[in-house]
């Protein structure tokens, strides 16, 4: 808590030193739950702002949220996927933030930096997994090819695009398949495979549910959720970094242009981003740190693709490129991928 | 004048509540996707041209006219008999029987689509008792495909066939099929040749009504289809919500909704076509 207060105390603007009211947009559910305990609470406690917890659904929805209040904005701090917050940035619905205004900027990883777009910085590294039923799937498997075997007719799940985790596998696959996660090609043939066994392109409610239910035995999921289930189902959803790779999924802060409490909501994105704040998150959820600094504990590292294991494994994925070939992935898999089983 | 004074607070909320978020939706259609996916304020028919030039956008509308289509001629030729069935009964049973066949309407849509999967999933109650009797060895897939839509589509739309149809089938002189059957006619030859071709009107009004339900059915498709099923409601959907792409959304719901129109106003035909008829 001293050293929240510590940190906080020289990253913020004098302005912020009196009590505020910040509004926050963000994810609801589990990470709600525990970025309001990992994070918020010690915030509020040590600055005697309050924070104020909106979460409307997906990236998309805050989007929406952020264009709708663009001239009376009634949000001062949204938490957001990069693609979504690079589109915020380039409409002029969130702030430019520098290093000189904010010097935690300073300690966040270079890749974080740039994913909001030349505004906000990624506040959570995520990564895609896949997940299996450990009661069904023996041994462990260790690749998304796994999911082609034949015998797994009907009792696998994929998303796809233009949900991000049919994007992010596309690239993946493609990638290991001739280093250039841009070339489709290489990712067709393989995806056409695994698409034979899928049971659904559109899990519902997630992967995870379906297998608990025995609906399926593999899926692809998000990491930190998926760790949390593993968790939860006392090991029966098994995760795994496959050998063809992953590529980072980074949630980024951004201030809300024309935001009311710009002072206090500055104040919030630096503890945000300070090392406390993100070791709290990453050991709760296990989300990866951006901040370079964070002393993560050796188990909850373990979980997160930043552990020297997987490390190697995270693709390199330029997420302004992928706007730009996602309405051709999107389509190329309705015509070949989905279609290569009824 | 008086009438229209009454019917101005109607008219105010619907103003606020449908016309007003409509022209905001047709002034979003009319903004620019740039190449990056930002929204760029604009006025420009970019999106309709760029939908209506994509042959997929044709696809989609085959796609929806024909799961609708089906669906609602499914709908309708299943609730018929039970029409004529509510029809036939002493007016002390018809109410009862008319809320019975209603009875799905009063449970929420998604929950009735959770009960149809757990129907028709892999290890729903039927692919159980198949692989039980010896029929199959690996379970028939009837959910997270077209078959899985039409089956939920057709469930939803059925207790609205049935309210057309009770309205249609009431106005029909009994006597009609009495004289045919004091003529000779069996049972079998009185519905086809006099209950049925009276019946037509309703029969149409009836497909018309559900066919319009059908194509803007959203849930059904997104939580039945498995991400197989593309209609427009869906395509709507993730254009909006997953790849944000507003303008092309709001250009693709325009369409929807000046399909929508037609469909009404050909229902509206039929039915002045019915009152001059009667």
């Amino acid at each position: 808590m001293l050293g929240v207060a510590g940190l906080t105390a020289t990253a913020w603007p004098a302005a912020a030193q009196s009590g505020a009211q910040v509004t926050l947009m963000t994810y609801s559910g589990i990470f709600q739950e525990q970025y309001t305990a990992g994070v918020i609470e010690p915030f509020q406690a040590a600055s005697g702002h309050r924070v104020q917890y909106f979460a409307p659904g997906t990236s998309a929805q805050m989007l929406g949220t952020l264009r709708a209040q663009k001239a009376d904005p009634q949000v001062d701090v949204v938490i957001m996927d990069t693609t979504t917050a690079a589109l915020a940035c380039a409409e002029g619905l969130v702030e430019k933030i520098t290093p000189a205004e904010m010097p935690v900027l300073n300690q966040i990883d270079a890749q974080a930096r740039t994913a909001g777009g030349g505004c906000g910085p990624g506040v959570t590294f995520d990564h895609l997994v896949m997940i299996y039923d450990t009661k069904a799937i023996n041994p462990a498997p260790t690749r998304f090819m796994d999911m082609a075997n034949p015998a797994l007719r009907g009792r696998v799940s994929v998303s796809a695009p233009p949900n991000i985790q049919g994007l992010v596998l596309t690239a993946i696959l493609a990638h290991a398949n001739g280093g250039d996660w841009r070339n489709l090609r290489n990712a067709i043939p393989g995806l056409k495979e695994i698409a034979a066994n899928a049971q659904t392109f559109d899990p519902k409610p997630d992967g995870a549910t379906m297998i608990l239910n025995d609906q399926i035995a593999f899926a692809t999921g998000w990491n930190a959720r998926s760790q949390l289930y593993s968790l939860q189902s006392q090991g029966r959803i098994g995760v795994v970094l496959p050998q063809e790779g992953t590529a980072f999924q980074i949630n980024t802060i951004n201030i809300v242009a024309g935001s009311r409490n710009a002072a206090a909501a500055r104040a919030f994105m630096a503890h945000a981003l300070s090392a406390e704040a993100q070791k709290a998150f990453t050991e709760r959820l296990f989300y990866g740190p951006t901040n370079t600094t964070a002393q993560i504990s050796p188990e909850a590292r373990a979980r997160t693709a930043q552990s020297a294991e997987f490390n190697a494994r995270v693709i390199p994925l330029d997420w302004v490129e992928m706007q730009r070939v996602r309405e051709n992935w999107n389509q190329r898999w309705r015509r070949e991928v989905i279609t290569a089983q009824q | 004048m008086i009438g229209w004074l009454l019917a101005l607070p109607a008219l105010g909320v619907m103003g606020l509540a449908f016309l007003w978020p409509l022209a905001m939706l047709f002034r979003i259609s009319l903004n620019r996707t740039t190449e990056t996916g930002a929204m760029e304020v604009a006025v420009t028919g970019e999106s309709y041209t760029r939908l209506l030039g994509d042959e997929f956008t044709w696809e989609l509308i085959g796609n929806t006219l024909g799961l609708s289509g089906t669906s609602a001629a499914i709908a309708v030729a299943m609730a018929l008999p039970v029409a004529l069935m509510i029809r036939a009964a002493s007016p002390r049973w018809r109410g009862l029987l008319a809320l019975l066949a209603i009875a799905p309407l009063l449970v929420s849509g998604t929950a009735r689509l959770v009960g149809w999967m757990a129907i028709l999933g892999d290890q729903g109650m039927i692919n159980v008792v198949l692989r039980w009797v010896g029929l199959t060895d690996a379970p028939i897939r009837m959910i997270n495909n077209w078959t899985g839509v039409r089956v939920g589509l057709m469930e939803s739309l059925m207790p609205y066939a049935v309210l057309v149809l009770l309205a249609g089938l009431g106005r029909l002189d009994s006597r009609l099929e009495e004289a045919a059957a004091t003529l000779g006619a069996n049972r079998f030859r009185t519905f086809i040749r006099v209950t049925l071709p009276l019946a037509a009107p309703a029969l149409l009004a009836a497909w018309l009504l559900t066919l319009v339900l059908g194509i803007s059915a959203f849930i059904t498709p997104r939580l039945m289809g498995g991400g197989r099923v593309f209609v427009l409601a869906t395509e709507i959907y993730n254009l909006a919500l997953e790849s944000v792409d507003w303008p092309a959304a709001a250009a693709m719901a325009m369409l929807l909704l000046g399909g929508l129109i037609l469909l009404m106003l050909l229902r509206g035909c039929v039915g002045w076509l019915q009152g001059k008829r009667a």
